[in-house]
Order: C-alpha cells, then structure tokens, then sequence
C-alpha cells in the first residue's frame, strides 16, 4: 500500500513535466475529437501519432501519456455523436445512442452530454485507483511465470479472439495468423535467416509497425469512408431543462455499477469497451424494469454505457501493462508503440521502467481531469467538428499518414506497403474480417516465439516442457475451450442460414 | 457466401505459400533448438485449417459498395502521391492528391484547389519547419 503510493508520488513527478502535461493535453484533445468524428476512432489516432512520438525521439513515458491520453479521450467524445446525432463516434458508443438520441429529440441533449462526461470520469477514474492497487500485485504473480507459461498465455490471448467472433471464429484466427506471420517477416532473430521477404531487399529488416496501422486503420478506414456517404441531422444541443444535481445523485448507483462492470469486462482478455458498454446497459434496464423508460430516453440509459465504456478502456491496460498482453486492438496498438521503443512492457516493467509504467498510471489521473474540465463547457465546440466537411478532413488525414510515414523511414518502398495495407484493411472490413487480430498477431507473435525458442533452450528442444507448469496446463486448457467454444456456439445456433 | 469462400480460398492459398516458402530453410549450424521452420509452419498450418473451415461453412453475404468507382480511384490517388513523393517533393504531390482526394468527396472545383493548397502548405510547415522533420523538396527551391 505505502509502496504503491509512493511508486505512484514518483509517477506524478514524471506525469507533472510540463512537456508531459503539454502532451496529456494534446492526447485528451485529439482523442475527444476523432472520437467525435465519424470514421476516426483511438485506433486511428494512435497509428496517425505513432510516427510524430519516433520521429521527435519523444522518451518513451512521454509518448505513452500522449498515446494513453488519446485512447481514453476518445470515450468521451464518441458519447457527443451518439447523442446528437444518433451516430455512434466509435463503436461503443451504440448503446448510447439508445436513450441518447431520445434525450436530445426531447431537447435535453445538453443534460445528457453532461452527464455522460460525469458519468465517464467517474467511470475512468475509479478504474485509475484500481489499476494503480491491481498491476503490481498481477505483476507479481506474473514475474514467476516461465517462458513456457508466457507461451501458453500468449496462445490463450490469441485463441480468445475467436470466441468473440462467434460463427465468424475462423476469420478472426486467420487474421490473426496473417499478423503473426507479418511480424516474421525479415531476418530471424535467433537463426539469422530470412523468411517471407518474398526476396525483396526493402523487406530484409521486417515490416514497420507503423506502417502496418497506418495502412490498416488510417488508409483502409478512408476507402471505407469513400464508398459510403452518411449525413444526418443534429439536434440542437440546448433549450431543454438544465441536468440538475438530483439526476446525478439519481444516476450515482447506475454508474458505480457500471464502473465495476466495465472494468472487470476491461481487464478480461478478448472483452473490451463494447462488450461492457452493452452488458452495463443491459443490467440496469433489467435492474429498472419497473420505474424505467429505456429505450424512450432513461438518463440511466445513457449514464450507464457511458460509464462502463471509460471503465473497460482504463481496465483493459491492467493485463497489458501488468502481463505484457494486449486485450483489445487500442492496448494492441499501444503494446506495439512501446515495443518500437525498445520497451517490452510486463512483470519487470513496474520494478525496470517504473517511469514509464507509474508516469502513465499518474498521468490518466491528471489526464481524465482535464478532458472533465474540457468536455463540460466545450462539448459544443468538439460538437462543432461535425461540420468540417469530409472533403476537408479525409484528404488531411491521407496526406498526414503519408507524412508520417515517409518521417519515420524516409522510403517510398514503406507508402506503397501502406497502401496496400489499406487495401487489404478495405477488402477485409468489406468481407467482415476483423482488423484487431491482426494487429494482435503482429505484435505478440515475435514475442510468442521468443518465448518458444527460450522454453525448449530451457528444456534440451523438449516439447512436453511447454505443458509441464500447473500454470500452463491451466491456460492450455482454457485455449482448448476458447477454440471449442465457436463450434458448441454454433451448433446451438444451428445450420447457418 | 461466395465471397466468404474466395477469402477461404485465399487464406489457403497464402498458407500454402507461407508454409512452402519456409519448408526449404536450412540452418547451418543448429545453435537454436527450435530453428526458423516449426513457428511459422505451425502458424500456416492454423490459417489453412481456417481457409478449409470458410470454404466448409461460409458466414456472410459481401455488400457491394454504394459507390463502386471510389475505392479504385482513390486507391490509383494514392499510388501516384507514392510515387510523386520524391521526385516531385512533398508540397507539390500532397497538393495534387488532396485535390484530388477532395474531389472524390464531393469537393466541388475551387474548394478541391483550396483544401489541396492548404492541407500541403500547413503539413509543410508543421512537420518540416515547427518539428523539424524533413520531407521531401523536390522541385521546388526552399
């Protein structure tokens, strides 16, 4: 406790550097705001950031706190869309618009947006003071993991992604295999050949990270966009009645709830914000059935979504910092930014980088104050970047990941892999395959041969070392039942339509 | 269905590829039990059972795009931003695609103009002059 506490005192001393501040800042701006556009979400922003934090040499704690900040920051911003606009801003927010929507129609949008911004600081920071009390315990225990454990984890992590899938289980691995198999690509590490380079020099050295999101989130998304035009009206944010101190002592138990489910569902591998947006929403209308108008515009039915969202976004760093395990494609993403600084975060990085894990921990407390302070009396500003028009923002965004990835390699050679990055990211959303077992691949699938390689120089080259700890017989057989689970699921579901 | 089918296919025709592609590797000396072969064979292996299983049971129905000429287009923008880049610099190629990209979505002629000069200018600036990144000149004596 007394550890935990001071740990976190010298990360406040990091997170209080003005330039760490500065950049907090300019991550709670940013990602309120493409959380508020259609089409941009963290992920995007993340992948859009990531070459400016390389090619500034930012440290790599600072780099985080802006990253971090953009990733929680967007929670509050896809709450503004859905509301006014009955557009989901990322893909959590559907639930809000439920009762959002309605709310606005009824002219309290105003009150429903601040609440939200209550309920989502409240939301984020409960889950601040968890994860500061959780990660070094979980570390703990994760420290006296062997390299075959981490390989049965790592499996664990991945075979999870299917599970979610339900029918679409297949596609799901087979993205996730095609990111483990992108991060080959190169030069091996530990035998000094070259696999998958297709012969071509450019490719000796392996396939930058950037690249890969930047064609992926960036480029994809926009050829996604292209095809597709969505106008819709916004409701006007005022007139309505004030929100009122009652209605938020009203709503106070919805979103303790909704905190601690969405933080559980967070720190659950595979779940992530949707999951426990949806979930929250559904059990209080299942709570409320009796006094509640769910669905016609219920402040609850706003509040709780909402809350849970920023809860799981902060509950799923817990397994990525403490374990090194990403649990949803943002954490993927953000995994994959500490790993191009050379930091590989898990057990030791609490005890070997406590600057870059503490500063990060004291900066979300700093971080989710500013974007309260932002989101309160701004909403109508953020509200207004609705009205940039398309034909302003989308070119923007393609010249600013072509920017940024010609900042950090200089080569032509990386734009063309980025688009075609993007046109496989466009093909694949068209053919609903999911994008984040890619990402997920490719970060942990280095790291899962590492750990292979390192168990069997442990044990001779004997495989039944993999399956000889209690811990990693434990996590093989949750693997075997994440695979199984698909096939029961859709066995009950019966024959596909 | 169809759709669902040709991605089976496909993820199967990469496996294959992957996997052949690493079956002839040979170690010189055997200083790494594990070697380069057994992970990504392991690996092509799971995406090829994956492709059989899209090919058994297919789940979704494509959509068609509601504008089929915008991808393509885009896309060809992109190509030759790629391939401008260098020789041409970073201002003049950012300001033809974004005009371009522009027009795509909807821009009418002078706002295309308007948005390609000042997306070009204002990342010039940002990047080259405020961070200190340097981008291409090309052509343009700075």
């Amino acid at each position: 406790m007394i550890e935990t506490l001071s740990a976190l005192g010298g990360g406040f001393a990091v997170a209080l550097q003005p330039q760490n501040l500065l950049l907090a800042f300019i991550g709670s701006v940013l990602g309120t705001a493409v959380g508020v556009l259609p089409g941009l979400g963290p992920l995007n922003a993340i992948a859009l950031l990531l070459p400016f934090c390389l090619a500034l040499r930012l440290p790599p704690e600072s780099a985080l706190i802006m990253l971090a900040a953009v990733y929680y920051g967007a929670g509050y911003g896809g709450r503004i869309t859905a509301i006014l606009l009955n557009m989901p801003g990322e893909p959590a927010a559907v639930l809000t618009t439920l009762d959002g929507y309605p709310l606005a129609k009824a002219g309290r949008g105003g009150a429903a947006l601040m609440l939200t911004g209550i309920g989502s600081f409240l939301g984020a920071t409960l889950s601040v003071i968890a994860l500061t009390f959780l990660s070094v315990p979980l570390a703990q225990v994760a420290v006296a993991f062997s390299p075959a454990d981490y390989v049965a984890l790592i499996a664990f992590a991945l075979s999870l992604l299917g599970a979610i899938g339900g029918p679409s289980a297949p596609k799901a691995w087979a993205a996730g295999c095609l990111g483990i198999a992108l991060s080959l690509v190169g030069i091996d590490s530990g035998t000094g050949v070259e696999r998958f380079t297709l012969g071509s020099f450019e490719l000796l050295g392996g396939i930058d990270f950037t690249v890969l999101a930047i064609g992926l989130f960036a480029i994809g998304e926009i050829l996604l966009l292209i095809e597709t035009r969505v106008r819709a009206a916004v409701e006007a944010m005022h007139g309505g009645q004030r929100l009122t101190l009652r209605e938020v002592l009203f709503c106070l138990p919805t979103m303790l709830r909704a905190t601690g489910i969405g933080f559980t569902v967070g720190v659950l591998p595979g779940a992530g914000a949707s999951v426990a947006a949806a979930l929250s929403y559904t059990a209080e209308k299942r709570l409320n059935e009796r006094n509640g108008s769910f669905g016609r515009g219920d402040l609850r039915g706003v509040a709780a979504p909402e809350t849970a969202d920023n809860a799981a976004q902060i509950g799923s760093l817990v397994p990525m910092l403490s374990l090194g395990i990403p649990g949803s494609g943002t954490t993927a993403v953000l995994l994959g930014a500490l790993l191009m600084f050379n930091i590989t975060p898990g057990p030791l990085l609490f005890e070997q980088r406590p600057e870059v894990a503490w500063g990060l921990i004291a900066s979300m407390y700093i971080g989710n104050l500013m974007l309260l302070l932002l989101n309160l009396p701004l909403v109508g500003i953020f509200a207004r970047l609705l009205m940039v028009p398309p034909w302003v923002l989308y070119p923007g965004v393609l010249a600013l990941s072509f920017a940024g990835v010609y900042a950090v390699s200089n080569s032509a050679f990386d734009l063309l892999l980025a688009i075609g990055f993007g046109v496989m990211g466009w093909i694949f959303r068209k053919l609903q395959v999911p994008l984040v077992p890619i990402v997920l691949g490719f970060v942990l699938g280095r790291l899962l041969e590492d750990n292979l390689r390192r168990a069997l120089s442990l044990s001779d080259g004997d495989p039944a070392a993999l399956f000889a700890s209690p811990v990693s017989v434990v996590l093989w057989f949750l693997t075997a039942a994440a695979i199984l689970w698909p096939f029961l699921a859709l066995r009950r579901a019966g024959p596909p339509r | 269905m169809i759709a669902d089918r040709l991605l089976g296919l496909v993820f199967l025709a990469v496996a294959l590829a992957a996997g052949l592609s690493v079956w002839n590797l040979v170690v010189p000396f055997a200083a790494d039990p594990l070697g380069p072969r057994p992970f990504p064979l392991t690996i092509a292996l799971i995406m090829g059972l994956c492709g059989l299983l899209l090919l058994w049971r297919p789940v979704h129905r494509f959509d068609p795009p509601e504008r089929w000429a915008g991808p393509p287009l885009l896309v060809a923008a992109l190509l030759v931003y790629a391939m401008l880049m260098v020789p041409a610099g970073f201002m003049p190629a950012t300001a033809i695609t974004a005009a371009a990209v522009a027009l795509l979505f909807g821009a009418r002629l002078l706002q295309a103009a308007a948005t390609g000069l000042v997306t070009a200018v204002l990342l010039w600036a940002l990047f080259d002059r405020l961070l200190d990144l340097p981008l291409p000149k090309g052509i343009l004596p700075l």
